[in-house]
């Protein structure tokens, strides 16, 4: 049974939907200060981690300015992507569908490979990170695919799961085990908003934790040992629980009010891997103490908040599901990254959207959120009176 | 309002549930940060501080050691250090790199092998010490001009203890050598470093605390790979005290000539000499021969030349003027003079009528060398007879003369400093053994006899000295009646040549005796060179002094020199004193002891010691006419 709810209908192309001046107004302002907010807060810290990266030679002025430049390309697929009617994303979903797995496809053929993973694609001149749009693009995807089903039918669940298991695989053949996880974070998050049963998807994760011996076999002795080790870094202080035992390091360093923008110690002295990404919370806690760590908790609860209010308010099921799945891959991420700084979750490499640099994370954040506008602008309107 | 019929795909209860979870788990992470940052703050900023910083010890130079006049005995050269970085040296070619350097530092090469591996294990981007012992410049340049061969090795520079003499002063200097781990342990605390160096024995021993300094700290800031990025704060070594010794190099270079030249000369195999000023117990010269090279141990001994020492029975690692023990032969009529004077057995004026060679007492004959006639003690004393002693120690049964007996002599020789170190500031001192009745009971379970008396009368049979004992007894004579500590330190001088120790003459004890009777013994002395017993042609100086002949363990054969083995070995220990009155104002007494220099007991014997010290003191005083002019 297919569920289309149309309160406004769906324009014939995407160019028929040109926004009124009223819904400019209905864009979700909050969520919009918010983004703005946080995609300054990772400019700041761009900056940072540039002054203290020592092995950095080139004009720090340049670095600043691509970060600006990855914003406004951000900022300007955001405002893109709001302008159109959402429904189109589900409209093109099938395409969608196919171009992700060809791009994930494409990295494992030509990518580029740093420390021993294939992440990267070079095209014309331009780096980026498949994976990173891989996962905005598949909310796509699974909330077009339980919007036209019934949801509570558990073949709809396992379609979904179906759909999930080609990116996935892929991207756990970089090897990613990260983004591969957030997938599966984003897919339940997105079923539970969706009302899949419970029991469904309790008997789904039961599976998966059954599984996990087998799993466990596919695993490099290196990803077992990341993702164990977190339970006390000081069993192997010099191995795997080196980086774990630095990145609390830098964060208690911090203490209340941090050791000031820039001024941080472990990350220019090499004590922080891959600082600019994975282990970048552990730099801004470092930097700006727990007073900056608390400001971006906020600023990501304000987010997410929206994220689940325009999930509410949506005119349609997909523009739930969208809004919803869009919060959960956010919220799962920045979990994720946070507590592997804190300890209090394994070691797995996924950014930290706004604050980790590279462009790739960013961009597609950003067309995340437009999509989230896009749908907030098109809302249901309350009865005025 | 919205219409809830036509919006069953919003689920509001599991959007706030999502809502719920997100915030809750914010405030996990929260929490933890607040216990992160906040609670433990000051904790992790310590070890980030830790991290950053890296304290390195740099040591300090270690004093220099002068004789009296300032002359330099002992240095420090520059020298190196070798260290391997593990991550420069592939693994394949490790073992090699191992056996190559095993013959350049002087070290095992599975012993480098396990340095190198477990510092791969510990980190392999921070050096790691392969040198035991810094090595010379030769072996530097080779591994730095040769670096292909040595990949990963680093040379830096690191200070080596040289000995200006070598073998002069071995046996007083010792030498330094890196700190073992149970030296190491001892000195838990006292800023020693597991790659240091200390000093083993000798001087370098004994004034360790003075010669070591303390270590400097550098605080170094560095990254997680620990490369140094820059000196952050330097507290700077305190360099170590100079020593600056009693010795006179003069004497000793003089004294170690005249010796060197009598066991070129095949006269001896061996000498010990040792000149004091029996004033203050400071002593001038300490010579042992033969000696070693100290440079030896710095740079590492090997094993061959260790062995090549151990076995050879001469001794060389022994410092044989406190470390080895002899029966002092006729020398030690001093004490039994001293002590039948003291006890009221003899006075100057005591004969003995020595008409045979020949004391027979209960069937055992004790000899003397000659029949030398009536002799009062001067006499005595002076042509070394052996039955005027053998009676005034244990009495005489067809004279009717009472002995002092053996716990008086024991006594007597006790407070002379006999069967106990003299307390020199040197390791390795031996007791000696001066016997009684119930020292044999309790060593030996037998009783003591007459004939035991006779022996130790004349310094035969138990007794046992160091050549440092005899002349410190020797001394106490020549001063009128003070034992004093000898000692080898006059001072100490910081870095900048101030002054911070000078060491006092340490008196032991005051010999309980008459002055009379000191003074008897030392015209007994003089008139044993008047008398041409100890033959001097031509003396510039009025010296006095004994000798002493002494048999010691066998003779025939030959010993490790291929120099035969005579098995008596003579002593002479003298003092200078002002004019002939024989006055307690000398102020140099030398005891000088020749192995193997003669084949018995008897008059016309040649005693080297007696010549060989004329020569000494005579050149040392100025008054000898330089060689070569008639």
């Amino acid at each position: 049974m297919s569920v289309r709810p149309i309160a406004i209908p769906q324009a014939a192309s995407p160019f028929h939907d040109r926004p009124s001046a009223r819904r400019l107004l209905e864009l979700d302002w909050i969520l919009l200060l918010a983004t703005l907010l946080l995609i300054g807060y990772g400019l700041a810290m761009g900056y940072s981690i540039t002054i203290e990266d020592r092995t950095f030679s080139g004009d720090v002025g340049q670095q600043v300015l691509r970060g600006v430049l990855y914003a406004v390309i951000g900022l300007s697929a955001m405002a893109i992507v709001a302008v159109v009617d959402h429904a189109w994303l589900g409209t093109l979903a099938p395409l969608i569908y196919i171009g992700t797995l060809a791009l994930l496809a494409i990295v494992l053929v030509i990518g580029d490979s740093t420390l021993g993973a294939t992440r990267w694609v070079t095209i014309a001149g331009f780096k980026f990170q498949p994976s990173e749009f891989a996962k905005v693009f598949m909310v796509i995807v699974l909330a077009k695919w339980f919007a036209d089903r019934d949801v509570r039918s558990p073949f709809t669940l396992l379609g979904g799961l179906a759909l999930l298991a080609a990116p996935v695989g892929l991207v756990f053949k970089q090897p990613d085990l990260g983004t591969s996880l957030v997938f599966l974070g984003m897919f339940f998050g997105l079923a539970f908003i969706a009302g899949a049963r419970l029991w469904h998807l309790t008997a789904i994760l039961a599976a998966g934790a059954a599984a996990i011996p087998v799993l466990w076999g596919f695993l490099k002795e290196y990803q077992r040992a990341r993702l164990t080790v977190f339970l006390d870094p000081y069993s192997d202080p010099q191995g795997a629980g080196w980086n774990i035992i630095q990145s609390l390091i830098a964060v208690g360093s911090g203490s209340l009010t941090g050791k000031g923008l820039t001024a941080g110690t472990q990350s220019p002295l090499g004590y922080l891997p891959i600082a600019e990404s994975d282990f970048v919370f552990s730099g801004l806690a470092e930097d700006l103490g727990f007073i900056g760590a608390a400001i971006l908790f906020v600023l990501y609860i304000v987010l997410l908040l929206s994220a689940l209010r325009i999930a509410y308010g949506s005119r349609d099921a997909f523009g739930t599901y969208l809004a919803g799945g869009v919060a959960a891959m956010l919220a799962f991420q920045i979990v994720v990254n946070v507590g592997m700084a804190v300890s209090l979750m394994p070691v797995t490499g996924i950014p930290l959207p706004f604050i980790s640099q590279g462009g790739s994370s960013l961009i597609s954040i950003c067309f995340a959120l437009g999509a989230l506008q896009s749908i907030s602008m098109r809302r249901e309107q309350k009865t005025l009176g | 309002m919205i219409d809830r019929s036509e919006r069953h795909f919003v689920h509001p209860r599991r959007l706030a549930a999502v809502a719920l979870a997100i915030v809750g788990v914010f405030v996990v992470l929260s929490v933890r940060m607040w216990d992160l940052q906040v609670v433990n703050g000051s904790h992790y900023r310590e070890l980030a501080e830790q991290n950053r910083v890296m304290r390195s010890p740099v040591l300090a130079a270690r004093g220099v050691v002068y004789d009296r006049s300032g002359r330099l005995l002992a240095r420090n050269d520059p020298g190196f250090a070798v260290s391997v970085v593990p991550v420069d040296v592939p693994r394949a070619r490790q073992d090699d790199l191992a056996s190559r350097l095993a013959v350049l530092v002087g070290r095992g090469s599975d012993e480098i092998l396990r340095a190198i591996t477990d510092q791969r294990a510990r980190n392999p981007y921070e050096p790691v010490q392969v040198s035991a012992r810094p090595v010379g410049r030769e072996t530097a340049l080779l591994l730095v001009e040769r670096a292909e061969l040595y990949p990963g090795v680093r040379v830096t520079a690191e200070a080596m203890r040289a000995y200006v003499d070598g073998p002069l002063y071995s046996p007083i200097l010792g030498y330094v050598g890196p700190i073992d781990e149970e030296e190491l342990a001892e000195r838990k605390g006292g800023g020693y470093l597991l790659q240091d160096t200390i000093g083993k024995t000798g001087l370098e021993w004994q004034y360790e605390g003075y010669l070591r300094g303390t270590l400097g700290w550098r605080e170094i800031e560095r990254d997680a790979s620990l490369r140094e990025l820059r000196t952050l704060a330097l507290v700077p070594p305190k360099p170590g005290n100079d020593l600056v010794l009693t010795i006179d190099d003069r004497l000793q270079r003089l004294m170690n000539e005249e010796l060197e030249k009598g066991v070129k000369e095949d006269k001896f195999s061996q000498a010990v000499g040792v000149a004091m000023n029996p004033q203050n117990g400071e002593i001038l010269a300490m010579v042992s021969i033969p000696a070693y090279d100290n440079n030896a141990f710095v740079q590492g001994v090997s094993a061959a030349q260790m062995k090549a020492w151990n076995s050879d029975d001469r001794r060389p690692l022994v410092n044989k003027a406190i470390g080895d023990i002899y029966p002092p032969g006729s020398t030690f009529k001093m004490v039994t003079g001293l002590t039948a004077l003291s006890t009221g057995v003899a006075t100057r004026n005591t004969v003995v009528n020595v008409s045979s060679n020949v004391l027979v007492v209960d069937g055992w004959r004790f000899y003397d060398w000659r029949a030398h006639g009536p002799l009062n003690f001067v006499d005595g004393f002076a042509h070394s007879s052996d039955i005027y002693f053998y009676t005034l120690g244990g009495g005489n049964p067809y004279t009717g003369q009472r002995g002092a007996g053996p716990e008086a002599m024991a006594k007597y020789g006790r407070m002379l400093g006999f069967g106990a170190p003299t307390g020199i500031d040197l390791p390795g001192e031996a007791r000696g053994i001066m016997p009684d009745p119930l020292w044999k009971l309790a060593t030996f379970d037998e009783p003591w006899t007459l004939g035991n008396t006779y022996h130790a009368a004349i310094g035969q049979g138990f007794v046992a000295v160091t050549p440092l004992q005899l002349l410190n007894a020797y001394a106490a004579i020549a001063n009128g009646g003070t034992v004093y500590k000898p000692h080898l330190l006059k001072e100490v001088r910081s870095g900048d040549g101030r002054t911070v120790h000078t060491e006092q003459a340490s008196v032991a004890r005051k010999l309980d005796v008459k002055q009379e009777d000191l003074r008897l013994i030392r015209e007994s002395m003089r008139r044993v060179v008047t008398i041409g017993h100890a033959f001097m042609p031509d003396a510039k100086l009025p010296i006095a002094g004994k000798t002493g002949t002494a048999e010691f363990g066998e003779s025939g054969g030959l010993d490790s020199a291929g120099r035969h083995k005579l098995g008596f070995h003579n002593w002479f220990v003298s003092f200078v004193p002002k004019a002939d009155n024989a006055d307690p104002t000398a102020e140099i007494a030398m005891v000088i002891f020749t192995f193997d220099s003669s084949r018995s007991v008897c008059d016309s014997c040649f005693n080297p010691a007696i010549a060989l010290t004329q020569k000494i003191l005579e050149t040392y005083k100025g008054v000898r006419p330089a060689a070569g002019v008639p």
